[in-house]
């Protein structure tokens, strides 16, 4: 196998340079972190988001390593990686929801169409409005259906009054693939749904408010295949309005549904490219043993 | 050699794993038991030592209601001076001519409450069409003719060692006889004030005052409970400033009531000069008392709240403020509600802090508001076991029974509370 991937990488000539010492270390047991720059192509022409040198402490643990990746306009980005490899703790930075921890700081800059959020007067209200998020487990308020999406519009003052809320709540449940479901019975709690018709309507929740783009941190990991299936498909179709950035714990799941993957380890961003280069042709020593199984 | 397996080692020890699980659920019924048994010995001693003081002996007299006798009743001023124990003596004698003698008179008119004067008075200010007319009507009887009646008397007993003597046991007896003496149900216990005499002493000031000092109690703990867990709970940064005020909550809510009275009565009532044995000032104490409890109740709750709740609100852009009152407080409400209504069942049995404020003080009026002198329930209760008179043992345990009616029902109504207003997600 490694036979073939020598003979590949000659053939392009854009990964060639930085690759070459790299690719010769390919099967040494454990790479120091000196060599642990990111491989790959991290940046992308006209960004939604770019992040530079960000570094993340808790406390005096440092948890994420001088990162720097872009997310692209309209592409779903997948972030991979082990556990407390940093992967949740780099996509809770983008849209500062690492704020509320107390011990928590972060260096470097994350701009969002050129405008860096960590900057002092930067109000993480209207952030959070352009940055949605979803998360790991279906958190739905324990509120009905109805108000679960009508709460974001409201306090953002979106709507005015009854029937632009109406509407609101309609196209964001539509867009999540749940209006058909949950037409008759917008009143019962959003709690009362199953966990995959919850995670839907959080995500109708996160687009009612109108981001740009849409964090989600492992969506899928507390559902079954079915409803798993679904919410991919769903995020397919997202990406025609928004920029998604997507961690996740199966491969398979990156590989459906990202365009570009980023693979973390112990804080460090190893590698970054297209999701098949990624999976197919995995530059690093790192990457490799991840994505073929030998650990992780 | 036959080999010992895992499961032969595992099955020789499982006798004696059953055996400690079995000692342990005895230890356990056991400790239940024994608490079970001493609560019903209280409740049944209460119980048995209170039940007679919701009934109240009465003697029925033939009042002739003789204009001559009572002088002038023709507005409230001269009623008020109007010689009504003249009118329920001489009915009294009515009933007993063979009574001449004064120091018999004396003996005679004991055996009627000092209050029935005023029971009659009651019917002439209620009636002033009855003047001249002859009425039936029931008035208490003294409280040793109670004590006799309710068997706590013993008539067998010699004449000097009871408090009633032959002569007055004699005309108890006709009174039996003739149906002129009857327990009825005693609504005076409801409706009066403390007084000194056991049979028209009542509850109802020390209930009123219990009741303005707990309203004081609320209107001041639990906002202030409230609004400081949340701050402290979800603004403060956590810092050594809000350790040190952390501990120091807690260490209030073990502080001795009784020193909180002292505090009360060097702050409130020297320092700022508020009116002593007033309810003001006693709800003001009790809202110390009671609020690091609301606190720390408080913040348990707000801690309960699930992260991914406070998340999911932030996640939609919802500000700090936001996130806790439209999310977080309505998750956290039924069990401050609780914690406040515990904190406010122990406020109302609480007595120390009373006595350094002067609530202690023997109050015959119903206080009427907020700065009127009062007593409060428990201390009541205090100030009834204090009395030498045996009616009033009786009063206490009643008191007792009522107070404890009063917490149950509040602990209910924490419980009833959590469970309407609990959401489950």
């Amino acid at each position: 196998m490694s036979a073939e991937k020598k003979s590949i990488y000659p053939d392009k000539p854009e990964l060639q340079f930085e690759n070459k010492r790299k690719f010769t270390n390919k099967r040494e047991p454990l790479v120091d972190r000196e060599n642990r720059k990111t491989v790959g192509q991290p940046t992308v022409e006209n960004p939604r988001m770019s992040c530079l040198n960000v570094n993340v402490y808790y406390g005096d643990k440092q948890a994420i390593h001088d990162v720097t990746l872009d997310i692209g306009r309209n592409e779903v980005i997948a972030m991979i990686g082990p556990s407390g490899c940093g992967k949740s703790t780099f996509l809770r930075c983008l849209n500062r929801m690492n704020d509320t921890i107390d011990f928590c700081r972060l260096t470097g800059t994350i701009l969002l169409d050129g405008k860096n959020i960590y900057d002092k007067d930067v109000d993480v209200v209207p952030l959070r409005a352009q940055v949605g998020m979803v998360f790991q487990k279906p958190n739905p308020f324990p509120k009905s259906i109805y108000e679960n999406v009508a709460y974001g519009p409201k306090i953002h003052g979106l709507v005015q009054n009854r029937a632009e809320t109406d509407e609101i709540v309609e196209t964001s449940l539509r867009k999540a693939g749940l209006w058909e479901e949950v037409k008759d019975r917008l009143n019962q709690p959003g709690t009362s749904l199953s966990g995959g018709q919850q995670q839907r309507l959080c995500i109708a929740r996160t687009i009612a408010v109108g981001p740009e783009v849409i964090l989600m941190d492992e969506p899928c990991s507390a559902l079954d295949p079915i409803a798993t299936a679904r919410i991919e498909d769903l995020i397919d179709e997202l990406r025609e309005n928004f920029s998604i950035a997507i961690v996740t714990h199966s491969m398979q799941q990156a590989s459906r549904v990202s365009q570009r993957t980023a693979y973390f380890h112990l804080g460090d961003l190893i590698e970054v490219g297209s999701t098949d280069q990624v999976f197919l042709n995995p530059l690093h020593q790192l990457t490799e043993d991840y994505v073929t199984g030998r650990f992780g | 050699m036959s080999e010992t397996s895992n499961i032969d080692i595992v099955k020789k020890g499982l006798g004696k794993r059953y055996r400690a699980e079995k000692r342990f659920r005895i230890y356990g019924i056991c400790a239940i038991a024994s608490s079970l048994i001493f609560l019903a010995f209280l409740f049944i001693s209460i119980g048995s030592n209170g039940y007679t003081a919701f009934q109240q002996t009465f003697i029925r007299l033939t009042v002739h209601f003789d204009p001559e006798i009572l002088g002038d009743t023709t507005n409230r001023e001269s009623i008020a001076s109007a010689n009504f124990p003249s009118i329920v003596k001489q009915s009294l004698s009515m009933m007993f001519p063979e009574v001449t003698s004064r120091s018999d008179k004396r003996l005679l008119n004991a055996l009627i409450s000092s209050g029935a004067s005023y029971n009659v008075r009651d019917i002439v200010i209620e009636n002033p069409n009855c003047i001249g007319k002859t009425m039936q009507v029931w008035v208490p009887a003294d409280d040793d003719v109670d004590m006799l009646i309710k068997g706590h008397i013993n008539r067998e007993a010699q004449e000097g060692e009871r408090r009633l003597n032959d002569k007055q046991l004699g005309w108890i007896e006709q009174l039996e006889k003739d149906g002129n003496l009857k327990k009825r149900f005693n609504m005076t216990f409801f409706t009066a004030g403390d007084s000194r005499e056991p049979e028209l002493a009542g509850i109802w000031g020390a209930v009123s005052g219990s009741f303005f000092t707990m309203i004081v109690t609320l209107v001041l703990s639990f906002p202030i409970g409230v609004a400081a867990a949340i701050y402290l709970e979800e603004f403060a940064k956590k810092n050594r400033w809000t350790d040190i005020i952390e501990v120091n909550i807690n260490n209030l809510a073990a502080v001795p009531s009784i020193v909180f009275g002292l505090l009360g009565l060097a702050v409130f009532l020297n320092f700022f000069g508020m009116p002593r044995s007033a309810p003001l000032v006693g709800g003001l104490v009790m809202t110390l008392m009671t609020l690091p409890v609301i606190i720390i109740a408080s913040r348990a709750a707000l801690k309960s709240v699930p992260p991914s709740i406070r998340e999911a609100a932030l996640g939609v852009g919802a500000s700090q403020v936001q996130m806790v009152f439209h999310h977080v407080l309505p998750l956290a409400l039924p069990g401050m509600l609780t914690g406040a209504i515990i904190g406010m069942a122990r406020a109302l049995g609480e007595t120390a802090p009373l006595l350094m404020i002067g609530m202690v003080a023997f109050i015959v009026d119903i206080p009427s508001g907020f700065t009127d002198p009062s007593t409060a329930l428990p201390v009541q209760i205090f100030l009834w076991a204090d009395s030498p008179e045996r009616g009033f043992l009786e009063k206490t345990s009643a008191a007792i029974m009522v107070l404890l009616t009063f917490l149950i029902a509040m602990n209910a109504l924490a419980v009833i509370l959590r469970k309407k207003f609990e959401k489950r997600w």
